[in-house]
């Protein structure tokens, strides 16, 4: 049974956020137009935080890309009343929109603040409306969505690799997020094989995982920046 | 000759029952119309979605839950103090205890309607129901807003029951005193009462089951709406002191409403011969001893964090003591502590009047305790990325405003169909000492039980 | 109904009749008391005192404590679902089901012995009289034998400030 994780290297993020519009783009995330944007509204299953560091005008930017760190203790899991969120044997944190009823108390219990609440039934500007992904359900107002790690990829892929009577391969399954990433800095594998580069680069002495001390522990390992 | 006192009582606190003027018609046409428009405000947010109103991410809970938390807190009023009276046996309870019980079912049931007010999709709410469906699945045991949902509903059936039961000899003497169709509803709803020794020993043995079984409930209600909180791991919630802090900022808040009520019911009904300044002042010196409860249980909190020092928490901490959100917070401490320290701890102060303004410096603060818990948190969780800011939008508004009108306006028609001061209990306190009372013979005492 | 029965203006005179009653040859249980409040004062209010409502609460709490297992217990094991790591059956959030469950069955079960102990009604006993609301104190007797009438009506106005009625 595959565990599912993800290595990003902070060395090689450039905040260039190909990420965020190629996981809106493949998981239906609906644009909420500048306005409840501003209000707070987007859903950026996937973000990339900015932070500066030092005065000016010694000033360094760095960038962190924070999307749901699918913890193995994960806070937002017990809270919820109805299972919607709920842990699968793949170590995968679901969120089944169907049993949600919207009481966003997993999205409190978040540290990360990787949940989002649907305010509006979803909408897209023109012409994005045609480029939805037929793989992906569509949220209705009321629910709480989520990064999946792009589960209808690991389910598609794992389907194939049946049918061709063989295991799946290791960088078969990319994300969204991690295909489009210009400079390969998120890294997605199975991080109960030791061989899968993802495993080999969460072991890396350069790696730590995001607010560890929640006791959550999250499954996206980030390797220190060096440079 | 009938018993002169028994009359008076009678009359007294039957007339709003009997007589209604125009002024009865207004208050319900008032507090009424900004019910209505509660129900149009929170019927916009279904149809139009949740986003008119204020919340957004990361600050998922706000007004509603604050306002949830606090009429929970302030439906402690009636029936954990009416228990404890009861079982203590305090005399001056008598005229106090319904117009407590009153605000507790009152208080739950807009307290109970917040949660699905919330809810993203308050049509589904029942999926809370453990009943075997078609989905094949159960409500999650683990997750403290199924915990919520039992101990609210516990809470709710055994107070309306403590509620009633006492009512049901009231509802005899109205039925008695009054004539037409009132009369056969009054005949309906007083089940048979006669008064009987049988029937008033098994009321009040059910009454002293009651209370012994509601008081564990209503503190279990408040941990476990504090564990709401506390479970999370966020910065300032996840806390083992939220469980007593919130069971006694509830009470806190419970004497502070059941005040105002009790001073609104003697101005307005003309209750003076019932309602004494003596019960002012005994409830006054009650809420004192909150108050300075409510200071420890902050000073531990606070002094906790501090001393602790994490970065996480102390985020939040200087949010509230020193930034954004230190306005609310002194006026909190202003209303909470100050206030019905100086009213209530000076003697002098310790009037009707000085009562009312120390509980509503009370029900202000607790409001705001319950906000600054709740947003400052929200908004303030570790990552500063996503740190962000609320501000309520016009439907949280309104419908918070009416749910005060409700709770308003539910008074108002408990006051005018049911006699909001126990009548029998009243009269029970006020018949002679007891000149003599003739040693039973063992013949006439019935050997058997009956039930 | 026939009824013979006595109004009283206070607890004295009605403890009185209620003597009277006795001395006539009647048990406790043919003897009809009805006040508009609890006279825990006189002798004739303690009549009827015992119960087994306590008994009968322990027995609903208990109930709903079983209840309470079966329920958490049944539907966390029928579909077992991972949550945050934590286990399936936890002793220590079932006890807050079980807690509310088994005060909930203690009230319950409270209030069904008063209704049904005390509040149905029970056949050939509805003697009432509505100035009983004003505070008078009745004391009566229920389908007396056609015999003892005069007897009990002699009883009956012996007390200070009897007024004595009859229904057919």
């Amino acid at each position: 049974m595959p565990r599912w994780g993800m290595a990003a290297d902070l060395d090689r993020c450039n905040g260039c956020g190909a990420c965020v519009v190629a996981c809106h783009a493949e998981n239906n995330i609906s644009t909420v137009g500048p306005e409840e944007a501003a209000r707070g509204r987007a859903k950026h299953w996937l973000r990339v935080e900015r932070y500066w560091e030092g005065d000016f005008p010694d000033v360094r930017v760095t960038f962190r890309p924070v999307l749901c760190q699918h913890c193995d203790n994960a806070p937002c899991e017990p809270v919820c009343p109805t299972y919607a969120s709920h842990h699968t044997e793949e170590g995968l944190n679901a969120q089944v929109y169907n049993r949600c009823i919207g009481t966003r108390y997993c999205a409190n219990a978040c540290p990360y603040n990787a949940r989002f609440f649907d305010f509006f039934n979803p909408s897209w500007d023109k012409p994005l409306h045609l480029q939805l992904n037929p793989d992906v359900s569509l949220r209705m107002v009321g629910v709480v969505e989520k990064c999946t790690f792009c589960v209808q990829r690991i389910n598609g892929a794992q389907v194939q690799a049946k049918a061709e009577g063989r295991g799946v391969r290791d960088g078969e399954i990319q994300p969204a997020c991690a295909q489009s990433c210009p400079s390969r800095a998120l890294v997605f594998g199975d991080l109960d094989d030791p061989e899968s580069q993802a495993s080999r680069l969460s072991r890396s002495p350069r790696g730590s995982h995001l607010l560890e001390d929640t006791g959550s522990r999250p499954k996206v390992a980030y390797l220190a920046r060096q440079a | 000759m009938s018993h002169p006192t028994g009359v008076r009582i009678n009359n007294d606190l039957l007339r709003p029952l009997l007589l209604t003027s125009w002024r009865f018609y207004l208050l319900v046409a008032f507090f009424g119309g900004f019910v209505v428009a509660g129900g149009i405000a929170w019927g916009s947010q279904i149809y139009y979605g949740f986003g008119i109103a204020g919340l957004k991410w990361p600050i998922y809970w706000a007004f509603y839950v604050t306002n949830f938390v606090f009429w929970i807190g302030i439906s402690h009023a009636g029936t954990l103090i009416s228990a404890i009276l009861r079982l203590v046996n305090a005399g001056w309870r008598r005229p106090v205890t319904r117009c407590a019980e009153v605000i507790t079912v009152f208080a739950l049931m807009i307290g109970a309607m917040f949660p699905i007010i919330h809810l993203g999709r308050p049509w589904l709410a029942f999926w809370l129901f453990p009943y075997p469906s078609d989905r094949l699945i159960w409500p999650n045991f683990r997750s403290p807003l199924v915990w919520d949902f039992f101990a609210i509903n516990t809470y709710l059936t055994g107070s309306i029951l403590f509620l009633l039961l006492p009512m049901i000899p009231d509802f005899a003497v109205v039925r008695d005193k009054s004539t037409g169709l009132r009369r056969r509803i009054y005949r309906i709803v007083a089940l048979g009462w006669r008064g009987t020794p049988k029937q008033w020993h098994r009321l009040e043995s059910a009454m002293q089951i009651m209370a012994i079984a509601i008081i564990p409930v209503a503190v279990s209600v408040h941990t476990i709406v504090s564990f709401d909180f506390s479970m999370a791991p966020i910065p300032m919630w996840n806390t083992t002191i939220f469980g007593p802090y919130f069971v006694a900022g509830a009470i806190f808040s419970g004497i502070a409403g059941l005040l105002i009520a009790m001073a609104v019911l003697r101005k307005f009904l003309h209750l003076e011969d019932y309602l004494h300044p003596v019960h002012f002042e005994n409830l006054g010196k009650l809420l004192l001893v909150m108050a300075l409860l409510w200071g420890y249980f902050v000073f531990n909190e606070r002094l906790v964090t501090y001393y602790g020092n994490g970065p996480a928490e102390m985020t939040v901490f200087w949010q509230t003591q020193r930034r954004s959100f230190a306005p609310l917070y002194w006026t909190m401490v202003f209303g909470n502590f100050v206030l019905p320290l100086v009213l209530m701890g000076i003697r002098r102060f310790r009037t009707i009047t000085g009562c009312v303004i120390a509980s509503l410096g009370v029900v202000v603060g607790m409001w705001l305790e319950r906000f600054l818990i709740i947003v400052p948190s929200l908004g303030n969780k570790y990552l500063p990325y996503s740190f962000g800011s609320y501000s309520p939008q016009p439907a949280e508004i309104v419908v918070t405003v009416a749910t005060f009108a409700a709770m308003a306006l539910l008074y108002v028609l408990f006051a005018k169909f049911i006699p909001i001061i126990s009548i029998w209990e009243l009269k029970a306190g006020e018949h002679p000492s007891p000149v003599l009372i003739p040693p039973a013979t063992e013949e006439h005492r019935l050997g058997e039980l009956h039930l | 109904m026939k009824a013979v029965y006595g109004l009283y203006p206070d607890g004295l005179s009605a403890q009185d009749a209620v003597n009277r009653l006795r001395a006539a040859g009647l048990a406790d249980r043919d003897i009809t008391v009805i006040s508009s409040q609890p006279m825990e004062d006189y002798e004739f209010g303690h009549m009827d005192k015992s119960t087994w409502m306590w008994w009968l609460a322990c027995l609903g709490g208990l109930v709903g404590m079983s209840f309470g297992l079966v329920l958490s217990w049944y539907t966390a094991t029928a579909w077992p679902m991972n949550t945050g790591g934590l286990p399936t059956f936890a002793w220590w959030p079932k006890l807050i089901i079980i807690f509310e469950l088994t005060m909930l069955g203690a009230i319950f079960a409270t209030v069904a012995t008063l209704v049904v102990s005390a509040l149905i009604p029970r056949k050939g006993q509805s003697l009432y009289d509505p100035e009983v609301s004003d505070g008078r104190i009745l004391v009566g007797v229920e389908n007396p034998a056609d015999e003892a009438v005069a007897t009990l009506e002699t009883a009956l106005r012996a007390p200070a400030g009897a007024q004595v009625k009859q229904t057919p």
